[in-house]
């Protein structure tokens, strides 16, 4: 499969230059058709965390709050809140005159239904569930007022209201349709409705004249579902897509688009980062000093300009810069081969001494860069070798296990932009992606910082924790990557969401 | 006949039973689905993962799992997928004619290009003509598909905007895919026609046909082609076979809903039903296809049907 994929690249680059770039748009006015990466199978909110159901799903469904490209996190189901008891009660005034699709009037009841199918025996089969836990109940005060009632305060949680498992869902629907026939004929609240849905094919959905917001502007969204990044690029170049949404678009074919007269590159900071961790536990790699001397003899710099052709931008903790705890002070270790020479020499490892670097094989990225890290540590007198997992077998077994090399690739990105989602996984004690660490300052600062609604103290701590985890040199911190959108010039009014999550209402096509 | 019919039936359902056994044993070795499912979701406690375990049934012993999805074959029920829940039942039943049509459409294409292409290298031993086709042969043999469909895409939908990317439609979106198949599945036939009807050139019923003074025409495509048809027709029907497998490429190139993007995307996913399911299908089609073939012998020989 790499080699296929690095073969259609470089056909691809190749040929691209020569060809002269046809367009005829076949599209209907007001039509907009999209390619998504893949297909999640359920519209269900509660069934999935895949991003291409949010990019698909934003569209068809609401939530109480609304996060857009800008991440300002505003009203949209709920037109306020406030929290009450300390953080443990939120009481939301809802918008009123908004009806589902089906024409179901959306009220407190709507709402009520929504999360005690979440949290009940429905959401106990998907995995939307955890993250909304902290919710104890939902209490109906009147038509339009409910309040939460929280176990524990979450101040991540008003973010989470905004996506995936939160979506209100109309309860008269589900309940006479039935869970299966809602998988598969989703009903929300949202700018579009939806049409038809063919499994592996695409789904297509239509505007919504009463939607309280005002009806939309396209007529049309086609979704399909294309898996293969040549065959998206050659649709888009073909005219017969006209958005080609993250994360499929390859570093390398960039240019190919970029060349064509009709078709343009947007790209955002993403949430998705890249970083190499360390086996802490065995071996030379348990040495914070080793640590640190691998991180000082790499050129981090020059591989987020050469190999993600400024495609990304370099990190010291592992959030991007948009995520909340992200510290803009905290400068990354700088690359100093010397240095870190002297560390390693310090250290007692001796010239020539080996380690291993775990990756995701399909990663086309991940594979050069890993290359190149390998010849900037050989330049510090460590042999690195690069063993290439399948992502299933990495992610399943490899990690969890604690049976990785030295060094081992980990991506994330969480929709939420919370380092607390990222740190709390990765760091604390005992959880699936930590197979080596076992800290109790770090545990406690995990820990302390979750149940605070005080902002400001919240993001105190996450700061903390990052500088923590920076001065352990518990990874090789590498770069946040963009969210790569293929755009068709015919396209106006696009704003590219750093999270997939696209809300079309605004746009048009010419 | 009837003996036959059972003898192969049961056939059938050892080599179902040994492949499928082996793949569902195989994939549960590689990954936990629940895992795969809470991919970028925070952090995942066990009592989380034992949660989604339940709810898709991998919590139980193996060989629980394993009959529940025998029984399934039976009742034509082979359970939800992993992903979304859909039945996959309904998957399947979409994606199997997505594929048999494009395996039908490639084979035709090849078949209808090598028997007269191979015929005229035969006829034509050593000379030029022969030659050539030899060459050609070799080429679209050396050619990987998967950069073939590219070209193929770069010049009919890029540059000359005639035929569609991707996708299955109308007949203009079997064009590519089809073609892409069947230049790989011809370049074997062509030399396989040609050997097989030098062979039969050689033979003595060929020369008295001659000697009667038949045509040509007659004589090729009367009197030995229909000698050269049993190692033919058992090599065609082998080969859709592997055709199904390489099926799997093209279909994720062309991005053509069948059973290779299914078994792609269930592999990526660790969606153990739908993959067991594909697997199922699949080695099902290719005995289908192998009885098919000895039924066929008769047909094209009668000395066949007497025995």
């Amino acid at each position: 499969m790499r080699i296929m994929k690095r073969g259609l690249l470089t056909a691809f680059v190749a040929l691209a230059m020569t060809g002269t770039a046809f367009t005829t748009a076949a599209h209907a006015e007001g039509k907009l058709t999209l390619s998504s990466s893949q297909d999640p199978g359920s519209w269900d909110p509660i069934d999935t965390f895949l991003v291409a159901w949010a990019a698909v799903s934003t569209n068809i469904f609401e939530g109480l709050t609304y996060r857009g490209p800008d991440m300002e996190l505003v009203p949209a189901l709920a037109e306020s809140w406030e929290e009450l008891d300390e953080g443990k009660r939120i009481r939301f005034k809802l918008r009123q005159n908004v009806s589902f699709h089906n024409g179901e009037p959306f009220n407190a009841e709507a709402v009520k239904y929504t999360f005690d199918r979440l949290l009940g025996e429905e959401g106990a089969k998907g995995p939307q569930r955890s993250n909304y836990v902290a919710i104890e109940s939902v209490e109906v005060i009147d038509d339009y007022t409910v309040d939460m009632k929280l176990s524990t305060p979450d101040p991540v949680l008003l973010t989470k209201l905004a996506g995936y498992g939160a979506m209100i869902v109309p309860p008269k629907y589900i309940e006479e349709k039935g869970e299966d026939f809602f998988n598969l004929n989703p009903v929300g609240t949202g700018p579009f409705k939806f049409v038809s849905y063919e499994p592996k094919v695409g789904i297509k959905l239509e505007a919504f004249q009463d939607y309280w917001g005002g009806a939309p502007k396209l007529s049309e969204l086609d979704y399909r579902f294309i898996t293969e990044p040549a065959t998206a690029v050659a649709e888009l170049q073909a005219g017969r897509v006209d958005i080609v949404i993250p994360p499929i678009i390859p570093i390398g074919m960039i240019p190919v688009i970029e060349s064509d007269p009709n078709l343009e590159v947007v790209s955002v900071p993403g949430p998705t980062v890249d970083s190499l961790r360390f086996n802490t536990r065995e071996g030379i790699t348990a040495d914070p000093k080793v640590r640190k001397a691998i991180i000082m003899a790499v050129d981090r710099k020059t591989i987020v300009d050469s190999i993600l052709a400024g495609q990304g931008a370099e990190i010291a903790t592992f959030q991007s810069a948009l995520s909340f705890g992200h510290d803009e002070e905290l400068a990354p270790l700088p690359y100093d081969p010397e240095a870190a020479k002297k560390l390693l020499e310090e250290a007692g490892v001796e010239p020539g001494a080996s380690l291993q670097i775990d990756i995701r094989g399909n990663d086309a990225t991940m594979n050069e860069v890993a290359q190149v890290v390998a010849s900037y540590l050989q330049m510090v007198g460590l042999n690195a070798t690069i063993k290439p997992y399948e992502t299933n077998v990495l992610l399943n077994d490899i990690i969890p296990q604690g049976k990785t090399g030295a060094m081992f690739q980990q991506k994330w990105g969480g929709w939420t932009f919370d380092y607390d989602n990222t740190a709390y996984s990765m760091y604390h004690s005992g959880e699936k992606w930590n197979p080596y660490e076992k800290d109790d300052t770090l545990d406690k600062l995990l820990e302390s910082q979750r149940p605070l609604t005080d902002r400001a103290e919240r993001e105190r701590i996450l700061k903390e924790i990052g500088a923590y985890v920076a001065d352990r040199a518990l990874e090789l911190p590498l770069y946040n990557t963009n969210a790569i959108y293929g755009v068709s010039k015919r396209v106006k009014n696009f704003i590219a969401p750093p999270d997939n999550r696209l809300k079309l209402t605004d746009v048009t096509v010419e | 006949m009837a003996g036959f019919l059972v003898k192969r039936f049961l056939q059938a359902i050892f080599v179902v039973i040994a492949i499928t056994l082996l793949v569902s044993f195989a994939i549960r070795l590689t990954g936990d689905p629940a895992v795969t499912m809470f991919q970028g979701g925070g952090s995942m406690t066990e009592d989380d993962l034992a949660r989604i375990r339940a709810a898709l049934g991998t919590d139980k012993p193996f060989f629980v799992q394993y009959f529940d999805f025998l029984k399934g074959i039976i009742t034509l029920d082979f359970g939800r997928s992993f992903v979304g829940g859909t039945q996959v039942s309904t998957l399947i039943g979409n994606a199997v004619p997505a594929t048999l049509m494009l395996a039908f459409v490639s084979m035709a294409i090849s078949i209808v290009l090598s028997i007269p292409l191979g015929i005229m290298a035969a006829t034509s031993r050593g000379k030029g003509l022969d030659q050539a086709i030899r060459i050609f042969s070799l080429i679209g043999l050396s050619f990987p598909n998967f950069w073939l469909a590219t070209m193929l895409v770069l010049l009919f939908s890029i540059t000359l905007g005639l035929l569609p990317p991707s996708g299955m439609g109308g007949i203009q979106s079997y064009i590519m895919p089809g073609a892409t198949m069947a230049i790989i599945l011809t370049a074997t036939n062509v030399r396989l026609v040609r050997t097989t009807m030098l062979d039969t050139l050689q033979s003595q019923y060929v020369m008295v046909a001659r000697a009667k003074g038949l045509s040509e025409t007659t004589v090729l495509y009367k009197h030995a082609l229909r000698n050269c048809a049993i190692p033919l027709v058992t090599y065609f029907g082998l080969q859709f076979g592997s055709l199904l497998g390489g099926i799997v490429v093209i279909e994720r190139v062309f991005n053509w809903p069948g059973l290779g993007t299914l078994a792609f995307d269930a592999v990526g996913a660790r969606d153990y039903p739908v993959l067991q399911a594909v697997i199922t299908v699949l080695s099902l089609l290719i005995v289908g296809i192998n009885l098919l073939v000895d039924i066929a012998y008769g047909l094209i020989d009668p000395r066949i049907r007497t025995e």
